[in-house]
């Protein structure tokens, strides 16, 4: 069995993207196959269904969906004494009807999703290939999981469902994203995503419509004063309403996400948003509703768990830079769980959220070596001590 | 005559009848048979990536169904060798295959000479601008030819989005086929009508009889083969497979009037030919069209000359390449 590890720079990990480029075909054809089917979150079945036979093709046990439709897959381990969690969410932000043709150009593959999660899902689907080719065994279960309901209004509860009903002990998490690459994020932001819907009450109508009531919310959101030694910002997402330029709106959104480092902050601001918006529906007579979309909590692993110690010298040996970690909110669902967990990126890309998405092809299997990499020191034990 | 209905009950697939690649692969294997897949190009870089990449890992590496992945190119000036190869095609420039044969512009010129360049028995030809490729458009077509040895050539019929600036449409496409061919197929050959989407460029055809047809090397490629296939052997030798959804590229109702010219000039060649239309006068390459331009009308005249190629088994180079006796004279 080949040994791969990252202790010391000389170590072969730095060889594996140059043992994976008999690879890469796969694993871009493995992009635009899931990458073309249309996932919207609540509708990934069809996306599930063909990582699942990806599973089959693969050899891996126990292929299936759970009552959540996440689509689930297992590699056996030589003691399976405890089982490692790899997951990608499947689930995109575009509509199934739009085209979802990716194109391959030489250094790059194009089209909506493809970074996020297209990519993920793929390098999932192509891992237990690679390490059966590798001919590495890990001693752990590893369980291949593309997860459904992750975006807005899913609020991880695909992740969430497989977490709170396996019955498998989970030594550790790790998510994969398309991009960036040296993305090794751990720790999870308090965060509340909301939208605030402006209404004209039909029974009295307004004859302002719903935009100046929504402005006015705005305006007082933006004069709030966010405590700046928790961190706490207030991005401001997206805003749609009315229907036509000569009539009043009978109704405009706001979506928004409030962050920071610090639970009991984000809840108190949260209050005080949920209070302007009622004092805004007083004075101007029209319906303002607040509907919270998604929560996490606030924590993660310090900065010197074995893990990020690991991971970061695995990035390190092949020469990614690693970026300064940022929220990620797949690490909050996991440390409900008090698991261990790490989410990383498989290659650079841009324009995410557009139709002009794009993934670089030349760094691709740096990242699938850094997957490994991480496997392999999650497995020899560096989740084990916390 | 054979019963349409019953050719399209025994003979019309849908891919989804061929998911079993194992089994597929099993039986090509048993059956000792060979399988190319030609890819006609000119100036087709944004396609061919996805195109090579998506066949080569599917229906090379994964599921061993293809044993050759080619690309013919008609000289194309973007990338489309650099890219096709550095996924892992074959290239070939169509040019310097038979060079002594001269060369002559067109996608049935690509087509005749990947007979004498690819080695399978089969060869399946798919063309390089569809922007959904998938596998299916490959095994659908060869696994009739696989299973059922008195089937020569597969057809691929399609629900053909066209897709253009404003997104896609639900249906539509085939306009040549129901203005042009299918109205000239119901009056000389009523049984071709059975092929859904008779034009269509994905198709996979086994070399004793691609050796044995000749190539026009221009629009009426597709045409001329149905029609030399059925004389020959008949409409049991067909067989189509549905494929499903084909996104491609919206050509102008100008581009189509060249194809329609062209396909045209075949047919009616052939008529004559075989003595259907015999006192067909001779035929003019020239098509008019017309166009508005600085406050008055104006011609617009294309030369469209729809040379063939002879059968290659009538080739003394490919002869002997496959090892064949010299014809005799």
């Amino acid at each position: 069995m080949n040994e791969i590890t990252a202790e010391a720079p000389s170590e072969p990990i730095q060889d594996l993207p140059r043992r994976l480029e008999g690879y890469r075909e796969m694993l871009l054809a493995n992009l635009v196959m899931a990458g073309e089917i249309p996932a919207p979150t609540f509708q990934e079945q069809a996306r599930v269904e063909f990582v699942k036979q990806r599973f089959v093709e693969c050899g891996l046990e126990q292929v299936s969906s759970d009552a959540a439709g996440n689509g689930l897959g297992l590699l056996r381990g030589r003691t399976g004494s405890r089982a490692i969690l790899l997951h990608a969410h499947a689930d995109t932000p575009f509509p199934e009807t739009l085209p979802h043709t990716l194109n391959v150009e030489p250094g790059r593959v194009v089209g909506p999703g493809v970074a996020d999660n297209a990519l993920g899902v793929a390098a999932l689907i192509t891992l237990p290939t690679l390490l059966e080719h590798l001919d590495i065994r890990l001693d752990n279960d590893l369980v291949f999981m593309a997860s459904v309901r992750s975006l807005g209004r899913g609020n991880l509860e695909g992740l969430r469902a497989f977490l709170v009903t396996t019955q498998l002990p989970i030594l550790a998490g790790i998510s994969i994203e398309g991009v960036p690459l040296g993305r090794m994020d751990y720790v999870s932001q308090a965060t509340v995503g909301a939208e605030i819907t402006c209404r004209v009450d039909p029974d009295h109508p307004v004859e302002a419509g719903a935009i100046p009531a929504l402005n006015q919310v705005l305006t007082q959101l933006r004069a709030m004063e966010l405590p700046a030694e928790s961190h706490t910002r207030l991005v401001l997402g997206s805003v749609a309403g009315g229907t036509s330029y000569k009539s009043p709106a009978l109704s405009a959104t706001l979506r928004f996400q409030l962050r920071g480092d610090a639970d009991p902050v984000v809840e108190g601001i949260t209050e005080q948003i949920v209070a302007i918006c009622d004092a805004v529906a007083r004075s101007t007579g029209v319906r303002v509703a607040f509907d919270v979309i998604a929560r996490t909590r606030a924590g993660g692993l310090p900065d010197d768990h074995p893990l990020v110690v690991r991971t970061r010298r695995i990035l390190e040996a092949l020469q990614i830079e690693p970026l300064p970690p940022t929220h990620s909110s797949a690490a909050s669902v996991f440390l409900e769980r008090q698991i261990p967990s790490i989410t990383l990126g498989v290659s650079f890309g841009a324009h995410r959220g557009e139709p002009s998405e794009y993934v670089e092809i030349p760094p691709m299997l740096k990242g699938m070596a850094q997957l490994i990499g991480v496997l392999k020191a999650v497995d020899g034990g560096c989740c084990d001590r916390h | 005559m054979t019963d349409i209905d019953q050719w399209l009950e025994t003979n019309t697939y849908h891919h989804g009848q061929f998911w079993d690649l194992k089994r597929l692969i099993e039986t090509k294997e048993s059956k000792g048979l060979t399988v190319s897949l030609c890819i006609p190009t000119l100036n087709e870089e944004k396609t061919i990536g996805k195109e090579v990449v998506i066949l080569k890992s599917e229906l090379v590496d994964r599921y061993p169904l293809l044993d050759e992945i080619a690309v013919i190119d008609s000289g194309s000036t973007d990338r489309t060798l650099e890219v096709a190869r550095s996924f892992g095609a074959d290239t070939y420039l169509s040019a310097e295959i038979l060079p002594e044969w001269g060369t002559r512009r067109g996608k049935g010129e690509n087509l005749w000479k990947a007979i004498y360049q690819l080695r399978g028995d089969i060869i399946v030809y798919v063309d390089a601008d569809i922007k959904n490729i998938h596998p299916r458009f490959v095994y659908g077509l060869v696994a009739p030819l696989v299973y059922r040895p008195e089937v020569h050539y597969v057809k691929a019929f399609y629900d053909r989005p066209l897709a253009d600036a404003t997104g896609i449409r639900p249906s539509g496409g085939g306009r040549v086929t129901e203005i042009l061919v299918r109205p000239l197929f119901s009056l000389f050959f009523p049984e071709l009508t059975a092929l859904i989407q008779p034009l269509s460029g994905e198709y996979a055809v086994r070399r004793e009889v691609l050796e044995r047809i000749p190539f026009p090397i221009g629009y009426g490629v597709e045409t001329s083969h149905l029609i030399d296939v059925y004389f020959e052997w008949g409409l049991e030798a067909f067989a189509q497979t549905d494929l499903d959804r084909r996104v491609h590229r919206h050509q102008p109702t100008r581009d189509l009037g060249k194809m329609s010219f062209g396909i045209l000039h075949t047919f009616l060649t052939r008529l004559r030919a075989r003595g259907i239309l015999p006192g067909l006068p001779e035929l003019t390459p020239i098509l008019r069209q017309f166009q508005f331009h600085d406050g008055k009308y104006e011609q617009v005249i294309h030369e469209l000359r729809e040379e063939e190629r002879p059968p290659m088994i009538e080739v003394p180079e490919y002869r002997d390449r496959r090892g064949l006796a010299p014809e005799q004279d």
